[in-house]
């Protein structure tokens, strides 16, 4: 009979933590956010830089590519310039934020999870990828349904946001069941937005390293198609979590869309 | 079930949970092709949503990987 004991060999479900400021306990997987998230604007300050008419420098390209893409989703989903405009930038960051991230986690990167630090409970590794933290995704998913509220309120104002969930006489117990539903399915958003993100991810990573354990020597090998799997499901997993934020904005900054897609496609 | 061996019940879990997402991704296989025949031009943005929604029936297939490599 086979025995992996996969479950002490990889990388545990919680992040361990590192070392604590004050009350704040900083955890491999919150070093390797900042980490992440440094290299990432650095890296779209200098495509910004070198970016113009005609660009000249291939990573500009490159990022005016990546930008022209959400910018396409953008434009498809909201139906409206101006409103698609004015959600770029957050469905951008979401975009390469989670790309970069997904990235790091798909055996890429030589010591993401091989570096360890030596802390207090043992030796943990120094680098974790954060979308394989349930605290990260979970966080991302609370700050994007929190601020699909916010705009839709800001919009609609508190009293036409609260319109969309409840039908007009509320007295009928078929409206009050409904919007009810209409509530807790907006709660739901936030555990499938990050479960989704998280299992996919981490699951990858685990799956990485069940290929690598049962191949022997030739690991290294074996694991290859199976990094190639997940750089696709990073760039997937990326796109549906950006394409699903523009959806409940749109749905929840009103219902006139529809009718502009239907007029776009025909 | 206390006496249940647990590699019987870890393969019957990826078992039983690869169900429903094959049969997800086959329907959503079908479907794509089905467009591209009746309207090819139509053919990258078809497979970009089919891609999509593949995307998110895996994640399904996911949380049953994730269970079954993480319990001992």
């Amino acid at each position: 009979m086979l025995a992996l004991a996969l479950a002490s060999t990889t990388e545990p479900l919680a992040a361990p933590g590192l070392f604590s400021i004050g009350p704040l306990t900083v955890t491999n997987a919150m070093l390797f956010a900042v980490i992440t998230a440094l290299f990432t604007i650095g890296i779209l300050l200098v495509a910004a830089r070198y970016s113009q008419l005609h660009p000249k420098s291939r990573l500009a390209y490159l990022f005016e590519l990546l930008v022209d893409f959400i910018w396409g989703v953008a434009i498809s989903t909201f139906g409206d310039r101006k409103t698609a405009l004015k959600h770029l930038p957050f469905l951008g960051t979401l975009f390469i934020f989670i790309l970069i991230g997904n990235l790091t986690g798909s055996g890429l990167l030589p010591g993401v999870g091989t570096i360890t630090a030596h802390t207090a409970s043992g030796s943990e590794p120094l680098l974790r990828p954060f979308t394989t933290d349930l605290n990260a995704t979970l966080a991302m998913a609370i700050l994007t349904i929190g601020s699909v509220q916010f705009y839709a309120v800001r919009q609609l104002g508190l009293k036409g946001h609260i319109k969309h969930y409840f039908a007009s006489p509320l007295w009928n117990p078929m409206n009050l069941f409904i919007g009810l539903n209409e509530v807790f399915g907006e709660l739901l958003r936030i555990v499938t937005l990050s479960m989704r993100l998280f299992g996919v991810i981490y699951a990858g990573e685990v799956l990485i390293a069940a290929v690598t354990s049962l191949a022997g020597n030739l690991g290294w090998l074996a694991a290859v198609p199976t990094v190639l799997m997940e750089i696709f499901f990073s760039f997937i997993q990326a796109y549906v979590f950006m394409m699903l934020t523009a959806t409940y904005l749109s749905v929840a900054l009103g219902g006139e869309h529809e009718t502009r897609e239907a007029e776009l496609v025909s | 079930m206390q006496h249940a061996d647990p590699q019987l019940v870890k393969g019957l879990a990826i078992g039983l949970g690869a169900i429903g997402p094959a049969i997800g991704v086959g329907l959503i296989g079908s479907a794509a092709v089905g467009a591209i025949g009746r309207n090819p031009e139509m053919q990258g943005r078809i497979l970009s949503t089919a891609f999509v929604m593949a995307g998110l029936v895996d994640a399904v297939l996911a949380f049953v990987l994730l269970i079954v490599f993480t319990t001992k």
